[in-house]
């Protein structure tokens, strides 16, 4: 056969026969490249597989108003993960589909199982539902580990001091069995703040491992008025930090709390003169209560009702005091999602008409303010809205 | 079931640009894109009060108002030229050689030839020859794939004969330099002068090929591009662009659907007829452009009887490209405190560059080139004021990532990490202690979210056997055609030109 015009003309160039011979000898020696199916999810399904479906091993009371659950793998396989990483677990209540982020705690060290502590909210739909229904047996599907509220060696001291609130206490959990377990070079101080005693969680454990470990040392902070109790007093200050840990300004700190704990210790931080590198905060989900959020509309006390105009032919009504995210799961109506704090944007929808409330610690891109982008999980309709998934 | 005249598989450059082309033209097209945004390679990422850039070093192809290249052209059809601010870059590159010396160099031929004549008396002479070598090869080769592009159907024997004749006197530069490696000419031009062909030679990283297999043909097009229609930047990061080329496609008619892939193309009689999405709906096409790799179009979304054997073995001398690990930091400083002047940077551990790319193959950084782009020097507003982004990075192939056990992943991409923040303190003391956010993605990241076969960033690797005239554009089966870096000449500017040119002819058939 004789050659195409393409092959004729590069043939005059220099090095162009000899070229064409090696893609000739090539095309013939080759094995076929086209890949398998799932070709990538083969090769990363033991380090982060597109979801895990697990099953209840145990349950355990850690606390009056808090269990710690232990999941195991239904393929008896459980990816890594940093300590300090969070499980978004899917749960079905009601015929509604939804979600909630919880910190392992248990340590990366392990992988037989992942454990988390669920604690009762106020009013919480998923955290009733965990207390009070599920049993051992009952499976989950879950996304893999995520977040970025963990070490990164490269620039974080050795020397920490965590601040922790309520049941934030999680993340650190697994962040100390980790460090303490596996002897890692760290030295860390760990300011906990509770409403009383009793409130707080793993007390025995911290205070054993507090004992056992040179280099952790455990403060528990009790905000109630509570005349047994000989410990340390009130919020976690400045006064306080600088007092429990003198050379914070040469450590990494982390606070996992409620919103306004966290934004507290931050700018409490901040003024004793600490970088804003050091600090680093975990999001923690939504608001208690969003109308006490800074900027929030004053005419507005979040029980009003909107209308809300999905695809343009969808109407469904959602109120002001909830993230749109959960109106949507309520409606059936199936959006993607992760964080549920406003940070990782799987939740993302176009708002096309309407004004909603952005809560804060939403990371939008450039481009979604600029094109009406918004997280779902932490926007509240404050006008009737129309919007595009 | 739902009909349309062109369905898009993927949401990357190219495929946002196939879409917005045939909107444009009026057709009835549909996009679909698995992740929950557009714009694939070209994205970015929020950490703390940072935004990153993931893709985009300089943007080609642009053009001054004044002096539209194809790009811009192309921006104004869709209507987002006035959307979005261009910044223009007044240096195109930074060398910094390992014995701490670098050369920062101007855009623009003339002082391009100044600059360098001066930095290298000895070479003057050549230093001119080589750019005027330059921009003869790139006006030969327009002059040919122009008139190539004109020409229907192959020619008989005789006038092949003919051709064969008067092509090398027609083409003389093209034909002599037309598939060279860049080694090779930059050996000719400045024999024993590795800092001169370094300075020269940076192009190759934007394409993951050593020097010496990186034909010479695209590193002049690059050095040519580059000189006559300006590097820019945008604000916003390239989210901002392929965002906004998203908006257009919809505005002027086209639908994009997010968060909803492509599972399965359906093939009837040999044609590929429509698709079926992620969530079971049949969607019947007159064409399908897969923005997607051939190896994934071809080996994910159809039967393996579907798969037409001459696909196979067209795609047989093509091996996967690299992939890369790079470091995205926050700084709480501005570039000055730490000593950044230009925007990208090409780092060398010493004068080899084709050896120490050899490490490329290799899990952790060595003496891996390392590409360091601060993008606050050209946009002071791309993070808070007072602070800076940098990504860092080099070049990796993924399989000693992908061999890596599990459990040691995460200890051995903080070492990567640290291995690379390590060289930044060494050109910029005091560097480390300024990083306030710092996320590190490895080859496996890559292959992650972009789903590309060996967290592929490049496509295919762009040696002389397998890019410039050797793409691998064609489609062996009738009603798929390819729009993306994996058939063509990949990054920003070449990609979302070179989609037009497919969607605009296109739009003629159907």
């Amino acid at each position: 056969m004789s050659k195409s015009i393409k092959e004729t003309l590069l043939g005059t160039l220099v090095h162009g026969e000899e070229i064409l011979q090696e893609i000739d000898l090539l095309t013939r020696v080759s094995e076929d490249k086209i890949l398998h199916k799932d070709h990538a999810d083969a090769v990363l399904k033991n380090l982060h597989p597109k979801e895990l479906h697990l099953v209840v091993g145990e349950i355990y009371d850690t606390h009056k108003n808090a269990k710690v659950f232990r999941f195991y793998s239904k393929d008896g396989y459980l990816p890594p993960f940093e300590a300090g990483q969070f499980l978004n677990i899917f749960v079905e209540i009601d015929n509604v589909l939804t979600s909630r982020p919880y910190s392992i705690s248990s340590s990366p060290r392990q992988r037989a199982y992942y454990e988390i502590t669920v604690a009762r909210a106020v009013n919480g739909f998923v955290s009733d539902y965990f207390l009070d229904k599920v049993q051992v047996g009952d499976e989950f599907t879950a996304s893999t580990p995520a977040g970025s509220f963990h070490c990164n060696p490269v620039f974080h001291s050795k020397k920490q001091l965590m601040l922790a609130g309520g049941s934030g206490i999680t993340p650190f959990m697994s962040m100390l069995r980790e460090a303490l377990e596996a002897g890692l070079d760290k030295e860390m101080i760990l300011i906990y703040g509770a409403r009383n005693a009793q409130a707080a969680f793993f007390y025995e454990e911290l205070t054993h491992m507090s004992e056992t470990f040179p280099n952790f040392s455990y403060h528990l902070v009790v905000s109630d008025d509570d005349p047994s109790w000989t410990g340390e007093r009130g919020f976690i200050t400045g006064e306080l930090i600088a007092r429990l840990c003198p050379d914070y300004m040469e450590r990494t700190v982390y606070i996992c709390g409620p919103v306004v704990m966290n934004q507290f210790c931050e700018d409490q931080l901040l003024a004793l003169g600490l970088p804003k590198k050091n600090i680093r905060r975990e999001m923690f989900g939504a608001a208690k209560d969003i109308t006490q959020e800074a900027g929030w509309p004053k005419a507005l006390n979040g029980s009003e009702t909107f209308k809300i105009t999905v695809n343009g032919d969808t109407v469904i009504e959602g109120c002001a005091g909830e993230p749109l995210l959960s109106t949507l799961e309520r409606a059936g109506i199936r959006v993607n999602v992760c964080c549920r704090s406003g940070e990782c944007s799987l939740c993302r929808v176009q708002l096309v008409s309407g004004k909603v409330f952005l809560s804060k610690g939403m990371l939008l891109r450039k481009a979604d303010e600029k094109y009406g982008y918004i997280h779902s999980c932490k926007s509240y309709p404050i006008t009737d809205i129309s919007i595009r998934l | 079931m739902e009909n349309y005249d062109v369905v898009v598989i993927g949401g990357g450059n190219g495929g946002l640009a196939a879409a917005a082309t045939l909107a444009e033209k009026g057709k009835k097209v549909i996009l679909f894109e698995k992740h929950n945004i557009p714009g694939g390679c070209g994205t970015s990422f929020r950490r703390g009060r940072f935004e990153f850039e993931v893709a985009l070093h300089q943007l080609s192809h642009m053009g001054t108002p004044e002096r539209p290249g194809p790009l811009r052209k192309q921006f104004r059809r869709y209507g987002i030229e006035e959307e979005i601010e261009w910044i223009q870059i007044e240096e195109l590159y930074r060398v910094n050689f390992p014995d701490g010396t670098g050369l920062s160099i101007p855009v623009g031929r003339e002082k391009c030839i100044d600059f360098l004549s001066r930095e290298f008396p000895q070479h003057a002479a050549n230093i001119r020859n080589y750019f005027d070598t330059v921009y003869a090869f790139c006006a030969q080769a327009n002059d040919f794939s122009e008139k190539s592009a004109q020409s229907t159907g192959e020619p008989g024997e005789f006038k092949k004969f003919v051709m064969k004749k008067g092509f090398p006197k027609k083409y003389p530069v093209l034909a002599q330099y037309g598939l060279k490696s860049s080694q090779e000419v930059l050996d000719e031009f400045f024999p024993g002068c590795p800092k001169l062909q370094l300075a020269l030679s940076v192009y190759w990283c934007f394409m993951g090929m050593r020097p010496d297999r990186f034909p010479w043909s695209i590193l002049a097009k690059c050095t040519y591009i580059y000189m006559e229609d300006k590097p820019y930047y945008l604000r916003g990061t390239s989210m901002m662009m392929n965002q906004a080329i998203m908006e257009a496609a919809k505005r002027m008619g086209g639908v994009v659907q997010l968060n909803c892939g492509v599972q399965k193309i359906i093939v009837e009689n040999g044609r590929a007829v429509g698709v079926i999405d992620e969530r079971g709906r049949e969607f019947r096409c007159k064409k399908i452009i897969s923005n997607i790799s051939p190896l994934a179009t071809y080996g994910t979304l159809m039967e393996p009887q579907d798969v037409p054997a001459a696909a196979r073995d067209y795609l047989k001398p093509y091996t996967v490209g690299i992939s890369a690990l790079t470091c995205f930091i926050g700084l709480d400083c501005t570039p000055e405190e730490i000593g950044f002047t230009t925007s990208f940077t090409l780092n060398y551990e010493s004068y080899d560059a084709n050896g120490d790319f050899m490490d490329a193959y290799k899990l952790l950084p060595e003496k891996d080139p390392l590409i360091a782009t601060c993008y606050t020097v050209d946009d002071r507003q791309v993070s808070p004021e007072g602070t800076s982004v940098i990504t860092a990075g080099v070049l990796k192939y993924s399989e000693p990532w992908e061999k890596l056990p599990p459990e040691r992943y995460y200890e051995m991409k903080y070492e990567a990490g640290r291995r690379i923040v390590a060289r930044l303190e060494k050109m910029y003391p005091g560097f480390t202690s300024h990083i306030e956010e710092m996320e590190i993605a490895t080859p496996l990241t890559h292959m992650r979210y972009l789903n590309h076969p060996g967290g592929a960033i490049y496509g295919y690797e762009q040696d002389l056997r397998q890019s410039v005239f050797f793409f691998p554009a064609e489609s062996k089966l009738p009603g798929l055609e390819f729009a993306s870096g994996w058939v063509n000449a990949c990054g920003f500017g070449p990609n979302y030109t070179y989609a037009d040119k497919v969607a605009a002819k296109i739009a003629e058939e159907v």
